[in-house]
């Protein structure tokens, strides 16, 4: 019986790995074109791209794999696939520039895409082209890892009717930094002051995603950190005026917040609830780093005619205008994909302006785009009656503009990734760190990362 | 005041304490499901709103999940349906492995088989998510990226060694005698194990059964990262899409989240006794 029992035994096992072996899957001749894309915040942004890949397959006769996912989850995925090295032919990822691009290119994990730039260099913005352009550890040079598809910059939106029931009309609203924001707690006292329960600023304080990063990056440049790296790659923060400026950031971000200006909820937002706390009418203002929270309410004209008001970064202390930091959301190849031919023709195929405009006129322009003669051949850009879309113009691409520092070295990406900076707010609204206390613990992580990433 | 009246005052005290303390749990576990269903039950717009009660009632939410009428439910039901073939093939997959394991170690006793119930125990000292890395390699490599087979696979990885760990201890429970006797009757260790071994486990295949579909009704990071296209995710791994929008549809996630929920609650109430049963009476020996 129990020999029996073992042949049974060993003969079931077998025949079960027999029926389980599955054959490693063989690359095939002519290979459809696998996309990963960060998913849109409303529908039209996935149509437009559905519809988009749908127009390539018909002309270019080449499937496309589209998949959609959405944005922190997409980048984890990316990362993990990357690892393993199964990875999709095409990947556009909304904060790769930031989140992924960097690393991935000082790792040399991606395709130079620099014949695919070279096709619209003429073409793109200035800013926007920096933004593509990255660090290779092992060749030891700068090269074009990422295409940029759209750009964007902080924006400001606020309810009109908030301000008008706190007796002021737009007029009254400052134009310079502390000014401007100082007057949403003053708007805030007089809604108090009427029984409302409404909150004057939504900064976004969190340590994740984007858009707290995107709030103090553009406080820090306002109050004069520009140069915190150099575009040699050099990290610059023991420069008395960055550091200066990182003190007085932090100091005007977090004040408020203990205060009681700020929700207090708001250390814990992610990219999206800023954008719900506007909508629930529970905030006056919010910084945003698109016009998406007008956009989202464009089927309703009251709200986006009327009550919502976009507006650019305030000018500096001084009045001069700040430039506004311009991240781009880029596509990416990386190496070992199946189908780099194919890839690159999409691409190439994808930034032709007017393939590229209808795109970004279908996503209802949340984002803006990357090419100048977009905005000069179609009116639509500019167009004088709509109230949030030719500000974002004016913002993200026709008055001064930087990118982001990872493009001149990646280590800055490990900065954003790490949230040091919105570690450094919580660490002054938690546990009671001055600015500048907060500012030296932020600026020592932030050496030794820079450490591992010296630019040859 | 006397002994007797100062005991009655004691335990009226213990009484009061153990009624707030009662009081405070149920506040603190039934809130967070209340909100789930009232902000269900509301239109987007009032889902902020500060009141406690639902201003006014709508099942519009429930509806647009049915009818998969918004954008992000537009795949709900085959998602739902993914779900559903997942945790059914998980469950008969731990069922069948861990019961023929387990009869194989225990009633046929085999050499050494007391190693392999505690390897398979070792691989709970290495957390889930540590292995995601190498099995997103495994199943690239055999090309089930993208495929419910691999997460089939990896959750009746994580939900096997538990399950012959259980059916191991419940076995012991059932006499050695009837196997001989149906020997002495010519009854073969097939025979053995469908007619007398698998009808006595029958409350311990329920309990482990149940588990397994809840392991994998409920499991995200595994099937977020081996799925991608829209017509294979996962009901969780599609909710999570509601994450990234800028629409703000609170009220059309719970809902979804609430009709997601009531299968295993149904399982659960269905099976509860046999549940109980088999998962107390696995750890005895009898």
């Amino acid at each position: 019986m129990t020999q029996l029992s073992r042949r049974h035994a060993i003969a079931g096992i077998g025949a079960l790995t027999a029926a389980s072996t599955l054959k490693p899957r063989r690359a095939k001749a002519a290979e459809p074109v696998t996309v990963w894309w960060t998913q849109g915040f409303y529908q039209a942004e996935n149509q437009a791209v559905i519809d988009a890949m749908a127009g390539w397959e018909k002309v270019s006769g080449t499937k496309v794999n589209l998949t959609i996912m959405n944005g922190p989850d997409l980048i984890s995925k990316v990362i993990a696939a990357m690892q393993v090295g199964d990875v999709p032919d095409l990947i556009h990822a909304v904060t790769g520039d930031r989140f992924l691009v960097p690393r991935a290119a000082w790792d040399d994990k991606l395709i130079d895409l620099s014949d695919v730039i070279e096709t619209q260099k003429d073409e793109f913005h200035q800013t926007a082209l920096a933004n593509s352009r990255f660090y290779n550890a092992a060749l030891k040079q700068y090269s074009y890892y990422a295409v940029p598809i759209k750009c964007a910059t902080l924006m400001e939106q606020t309810w009109r009717p908030m301000i008008e029931e706190a007796g002021f009309s737009d007029a009254d609203i400052p134009k310079t930094q502390d000014a401007y924001f100082d007057f949403f707690q003053v708007v805030q006292d007089k809604l108090r002051s009427k029984g409302k329960r409404i909150y004057g600023l939504g900064y976004s304080m969190a340590t994740k995603e984007a858009d707290s990063g995107n709030l103090f990056h553009s406080f820090l440049v306002a109050y004069g950190g520009a140069g915190i790296v150099l575009p040699n790659g050099k990290l610059n923060i023991e420069d008395p005026a960055v550091r200066k400026a990182a003190v007085t950031a932090l100091e005007r971000l977090t004040t408020p917040y203990k205060k009681g200006y700020v929700p207090p909820g708001a250390i814990n937002w992610g990219d999206v609830d800023n954008n719900n706390a506007f909508f629930a009418r529970q905030i006056v203002m919010t910084p945003n780093a698109t016009i998406s929270i007008a956009v989202a309410q464009m089927e309703k004209p009251d709200q986006y005619y009327k009550q919502i008001i976009t507006q650019g970064v305030p000018d500096g202390n001084d009045g001069k205008p700040v430039p506004s930091l311009v991240g781009v959301s880029p596509c990416l190849i990386p190496k070992g994909a199946k189908n780099v031919d194919g890839a690159k023709a999409l691409l190439k195929a994808f930034i032709q302006p007017n393939n590229l405009n209808t795109y970004l006129k279908e996503t209802r322009a949340r984002f803006l785009p990357v090419t100048m003669s977009i905005i000069k051949n179609d009116p639509y850009w500019q167009d004088p009656s709509d109230p949030h879309r030719p500000i974002a113009v004016q913002a993200g691409l026709i008055k001064p503009t930087m990118p982001w520092w990872m493009t001149y070295n990646p280590a800055y990406s490990a900065v954003l990734s790490e949230q040091i900076w919105s570690q450094a707010e919580a660490n002054i609204t938690q546990k009671n760190m001055t600015p500048e206390q907060a500012t030296e613990e932020a600026s020592g992580r932030i050496k030794a990362i820079f450490e591992r990433f010296q630019i040859a | 005041m006397s002994v007797a009246s100062r005991a009655r005052l004691d335990r009226r005290l213990v009484d009061a304490s153990v009624a707030m303390v009662s009081v405070v749990l149920i506040i603190w576990t039934i809130v967070p499901l209340y909100n789930m269903v009232r902000v269900a039950l509301q239109e987007k717009e009032d889902v902020f709103s500060n009141s406690v009660f639902p201003t006014t009632v709508t099942w519009h939410s429930f509806e647009t999940a049915f009818r998969e009428s918004y954008w992000l439910l537009a795949n709900f039901w085959g998602q739902m349906g993914t779900s559903f073939y997942i945790g059914v093939s998980v469950a008969f997959l731990t069922l069948a492995i861990g019961t023929l394991t387990s009869f194989t170690i225990s009633r046929m006793k085999i050499r050494r088989g007391w190693m392999l119930t505690n390897a398979a125990l070792l691989t709970y000292m290495i957390p889930m998510s540590f292995l995601a890395i190498p099995f997103y390699s495994i199943m690239g490599k055999y090309g089930l990226t993208d495929n419910p087979l691999s997460v089939i696979a990896v959750e009746v990885t994580f939900a096997t060694p538990y399950a012959i760990f259980i059916f191991k201890q419940y076995g012991a429970s059932i006499p050695q005698e009837l196997d001989e006797a149906a020997r002495i009757d010519g009854a073969s260790p097939p025979q053995i194990f469908f007619r007398i071994y698998l009808p006595l486990m029958a409350p311990a295949l329920v309990a482990i059964g149940t588990y397994a579909l809840l392991l994998s009704w409920n499991e995200y990071l595994y099937a977020f990262l081996l799925l991608s296209s829209d017509g294979n995710i996962t009901v969780p791994v599609g909710l999570g899409k509601f994450l990234n929008s800028d629409e703000a549809p609170w009220n059309y996630l719970m809902a979804a989240a609430i009709i997601y929920a009531l299968p295993p609650m149904a399982i659960y109430y269905a099976f509860r006794r046999k549940m109980n049963s088999g998962l107390t009476m696995g750890g005895v020996k009898g």
